[in-house]
């Protein structure tokens, strides 16, 4: 194993605090249980050898509340890591306040990167891991791609990742992903690209199908939420599909779904050609002017002329399958102190555990 | 040794001698030392027209900001006096009163009282009064007759930088709650006030000016405008006695009624609204207990029923000036049956 | 919750007064700036200068049977809801023609007919007043809708808290817009607010609490619009949490030593009137000459106005006593 067993934390403290909250019945996420899955994980690591945890610092109470936690935190409640706050970069409390957070983490060599948002926070995440494994945990009122886990579940998952115990290259895989592209500017999503006919970003939600023109989607599940599922219910994707699909949208189409696209709102939408999207094939955007949304934030304004484009790639963050993790450690034995793991029966690779587990537990 | 410094420089220096000779006292209030999670300074403000400044850095942790949550700490400085702290607390603008008011005068003012005399409140409420600054209707108010109004409360208004502090290190070391006014037109001026620490008691008027002929009773920056009309009535050959009551609550009220008995004429000047004020208190007194004395009815020269006004010409016509005082002086001297 | 909304773009004439709203307050509010430091303008002042998308983000969405309060920061609401510039001005000279007829000042300009209930002086003074209006649309049936302004400050204070709880109690035509500008005089709101979004408290209020872009005119117009409809269709109350910053200091003559450099940075790269003209002119909605021709309007007013309230007349000895009382 080389080096030390690094996780970077990230948590968006803006994440469930939009619009939605008044055009939906979006659920309410506070702080403090942001804070509480953060102090959770902590425990996880901490079981499992994880040495140094890298905390994003935010103004919204979350960092806060969990160097608070750390100052009360009692040898009983379990053994943490060594807990860093990244800070000395000014927070401007935009995504760019993840991207900067997530690229120090990766410079300091984090192993797994986990982040705590919906799918706008696990998009931002997954622009500036590079290479290292995220495993996005569900927060946040949008929820099509991180997926919903109990967070002592993932930080054992995350851990066990980054301490090597489990190699990385049998747990994660790579997550398909749409790149628009609008001029010279570029911006990637992991479920969905919709085009709008809005003419300004405002306040970045989408929830009025009625304004849709095009969608794109990498998967399309019958049970997420969200736009994709607008064609989750009429002709599903699964994520380990290696092709995307798109569809053209208007009310008056002939073919109507009731679609759930965001929490609370079922609403009817018109959809009219589906085909499917293969990776690396662009699909030009048919609007002249509006705003395109991924993950459902309106993000790209687009005048004409200017023809936006959508192509699908397979080379997208990797993320941690979770229930492939604890089943490999189940597997290993890797939760189960004492056993003796050198020379065990066992399918695939067998990593030395780490030694500070062992020392916790004899 | 005495010097000259400021009215607020004054209470500056209460404050910085009580807290060094006794750690319980505490300073609290909005901007007390300014800049709270602010980046650029800590002690940016020092209180909004300076008066605490310096205080944060010379008794670390002694000296905290609040949110303006009136009602939330000045209700936390009245408990933290009962469990044994002297907390001086800053209610910023008496006008605000009404934010927090139950906490003064159903609490504080009455445990001990209710509690069978068991409970010590030793809690001090400065607070900036007065008109002159143009601050309008809503920062410009002088409400201590309705302190003074109350049992169990102590009121104490300061004149000059001399009794500012002297009457601050009382108020600090006396053990009821006493609200402690400033008037906002006189922090910047300037007066001997010795070095050393001393107390000046409650309940003790100063009579600043001595003379034979009317008597002038007032407080507060009205001690100075009196002052200024007894200059000029001297002229005139009208001898003023101007009586600075120092204190509303307890009131001196031997002073006052010995110099109406002297002089037989009485005027009362008080910045605050007439209805039920300062002015027709200590007039009631006087005719009261002095009435074989008085050779012509009482006159009072106050600010008239109405709220502040904002404007520059009205504000001036709102506040008893030495003029209008000086015309009140001559009518109860030339009063004749 | 309604499902599917009348949506309607902004019109070219609705951009055109949204600009020229925004420009009035942030000329107006230079021009204070400027004339303050002559010592001409009595007592104190409070600008709203880089706010201007909050004040009229929000008013857009309001007609006159709406009211709203006010803060000590309340030059921008008033333009914002109507109240004449001129007589605002005179007002804030002490002249008998202002606002107030010089008895009220910057700190309590009001317009009753319009629905301004006034800026206040005192922090939190505002929210109850709504509460008030809100039921009497209730009960008259008006329809209209009461909007609550107050800063990060005044999120603190318990008669905010009060009024966001009995707003729901009621199930008042209510909205709440904390101004969070990031200081409450000098203390920073991200020390001051214990949750640290203001958005958050609407939780224990049980309405829903909503953080909006204040740079952005287009997110503050947008979150409203919901927010009102809501409101004025019986949906109850809710808060939006505005974020930016302001301009100048807590009043004129603040010195703002407890400040970096976050205004240099709003002025280049966030203000919001930039913002506005360029999304307006990239998409075509308005061209640059439209822009100008509102800019050289706007410049007139405000010359008139301060010319005009120079020379306007102080009030008089007999209007110390007056209206205190209809009848006394």
């Amino acid at each position: 194993m080389v080096g030390d067993a690094i996780v970077g934390v990230t948590a968006n403290p803006l994440s469930g605090r939009d619009i939605r909250r008044l055009v939906t019945q979006a659920s309410v996420f506070p702080m403090a249980e942001k804070a509480n899955m953060i102090q959770r994980m902590l425990t996880a690591f901490g079981a499992v050898g994880v040495q140094r945890v890298l905390l994003s610092t935010d103004l919204g109470g979350i960092s806060a509340a969990v160097l608070r936690a750390i100052g009360r935190h009692r040898d009983r409640d379990g053994i943490w890591p060594d807990v860093e706050f990244l800070e000395g970069q000014p927070i401007r409390q935009t995504a760019q306040d993840t991207i900067d957070a997530v690229r120090r983490m990766v410079a300091a060599g984090a192993k797994v990167i986990v982040c705590l948002g919906g799918d706008g926070t696990a998009r931002v995440t997954a622009s500036a891991v590079g290479e290292v494994p995220m495993l996005p945990l569900s927060t946040g009122t949008n929820n099509a791609f991180p997926v919903v886990r109990e967070a002592t579940i993932a930080g054992l998952a995350a851990g066990l990742v980054a301490t090597g115990a489990v190699p990385a290259a049998d747990v994660t895989s790579s997550a398909k992903v749409l790149e628009v592209r609008v001029g010279d500017r570029t911006e990637t999503a992991l479920v969905d690209v919709a085009v709008c006919t809005e003419r300004h970003v405002g306040s970045r939600a989408v929830w009025e199908p009625t304004t849709l023109t095009q969608l794109f989607c990498t998967f399309a599940e019958p049970e997420a939420i969200g736009l994709s599922s607008i064609l989750g219910q009429l002709s599903p994707v699964a994520r380990a599909d290696p092709n995307g699909i798109t569809a053209r949208l208007a009310p008056s189409a002939a073919r109507q779904v009731l679609a759930p696209i965001a929490p609370g709102l079922i609403a009817p939408v018109g959809v009219a050609e589906i085909e499917p999207m293969r990776p690396g094939d662009t699909h030009a955007v048919d609007a002249t002017a509006g705003v395109i949304a991924v993950d459902g934030e309106r993000e790209l304004t687009f005048e004409p002329g200017q023809r936006p484009e959508v192509r699908l790639r397979g080379d997208g963050p990797r993320c941690v399958d979770v229930p492939a993790v604890l089943a490999a450690s189940a597997r290993l034995g890797l939760l189960q102190p004492g056993r003796r793991l050198a020379g065990s029966a066992g399918p695939g690779h067998m990593p030395p555990t780490s030694p500070s587990t062992l020392r916790r537990y004899t | 040794m005495a010097r000259n410094i400021t009215y607020r420089e004054a209470i500056n220096e209460a404050l910085a001698q009580e807290m060094e000779r006794d750690d319980s006292v505490i300073v609290m209030g909005e901007d007390n030392a300014g800049g709270a999670g602010s980046p650029g300074e800590d002690d940016a403000w020092g209180g909004v027209l300076g008066v605490t400044k310096g205080l944060y850095r010379k008794f670390p942790g002694r000296v905290l900001d609040t949110p303006i949550s009136e009602s939330a700490f000045i209700g936390a400085a009245i408990g933290a006096a009962t469990a044994g702290l002297r907390p001086v607390a800053e209610l910023m603008f008496v006008d605000f009163m009404g934010v927090c008011l139950d906490q003064i005068y159903n609490q504080a003012a009455k445990f001990r009282y209710m509690f069978g005399g068991k409970a010590v409140t030793p809690v001090v409420i400065r607070t900036m009064y007065g008109a002159g600054l143009r601050a309008a209707a809503q920062h410009s108010q002088c409400l201590y007759p309705v302190f003074t109004h109350i049992p169990g409360l102590k009121v104490v208004a300061p004149s000059t930088p001399y009794d500012a502090k002297g009457l601050l290190i009382q108020a600090i070391r006396d053990d009821d709650p006493v609200m402690f006014f400033e008037h906002k037109a006189l922090y910047d001026l300037s007066g001997p006030v010795p070095e050393e620490s001393y107390a000046i008691p409650f309940g003790e008027a100063n009579v600043v000016r001595e003379g034979g002929d009317v008597t002038i009773v007032t407080l507060g920056r009205m001690v100075h405008h009196s002052l200024e009309a007894a200059g000029e009535l001297a002229g005139a050959g009208i001898e003023c006695e101007v009586i600075d009551l120092r204190t509303t609550s307890p009131l001196d009220e031997d002073t006052i009624l010995e110099s109406v008995e002297n002089t037989g004429r009485l005027v009362v000047v008080d910045e605050a609204n007439p209805r039920c004020s300062l002015a027709t208190d200590i007039s009631a007194l006087a005719a009261q207990k002095a009435f074989g004395s008085l050779r012509a009815p009482i006159e009072l020269v106050t600010a008239p029923h109405t709220p502040v006004p904002f404007s520059n010409v009205l504000e001036d016509m709102y506040i008893p000036d030495p003029q209008r005082i000086g015309n009140a002086v001559k009518t109860v001297a030339e009063w004749a049956r | 919750m309604t499902g599917t909304q009348e949506h309607t773009a902004l019109t070219r004439d609705q951009l055109l007064n949204a600009y020229r709203t925004m420009r009035t307050i942030r000329e107006f509010e230079e021009r204070v700036h400027k004339e303050f430091a002559t010592g001409e303008i009595p007592g104190f002042v409070h600008l709203y200068a880089g706010e201007e998308a909050s004040a009229v983000g929000i008013c857009s969405n309001l007609n006159d049977r709406d009211s709203i309060a006010s803060t000590h920061r309340g030059h921008g609401h008033c333009i914002a809801k109507g109240v004449d510039v001129a007589e605002m001005m005179a007002e804030i000279y002490g002249r008998q023609t202002g606002s107030c007829h010089g008895k009220g000042g910057s700190m309590h300009i009001a317009d009753l007919s319009k629905g301004m209930l006034g800026a206040n002086g005192i922090v939190g003074g505002g929210p109850p007043l709504i509460c008030g209006t809100a039921l009497a649309a209730k009960l008259k049936g008006t329809g209209g809708v009461s909007v609550a302004f107050f800063g990060d400050g005044a999120s603190n204070q318990g008669t905010t808290l009060e009024s966001m709880n009995l707003a729901t109690v009621w199930n008042l035509p209510a909205v709440f817009v904390a101004e969070n500008n990031g200081y409450a005089e000098t203390t920073s709101s991200s020390w001051s607010v214990a949750s640290d979004n203001i958005a958050d408290r609407a939780d224990a209020f049980g309405m829903p609490g909503v953080i909006v872009d204040g740079f952005d005119f287009f997110a503050v117009h947008e979150a409203a619009s919901q927010a009102i409809s809501r409101a004025r269709e019986g949906g109850g109350p809710s808060l939006l949490e505005i974020k930016f910053t302001r301009y100048y200091g807590h009043f004129e003559g603040d010195q703002q030593t407890y400040r970096a450099d976050e205004v240099e940075h709003a002025r280049a790269e966030l203000d919001c009137l930039n913002r506005f003209v360029g999304r307006v002119t990239q998409t075509g909605q308005l061209t640059r000459d439209d822009l100008a021709a509102v800019d050289t309007e706007v410049s007139a007013l405000i010359d008139r106005a301060v010319g005009e309230a120079k020379a306007a007349p102080l009030p008089t000895a007999a209007d110390l006593l007056t209206d205190v009382y209809v009848r006394y």
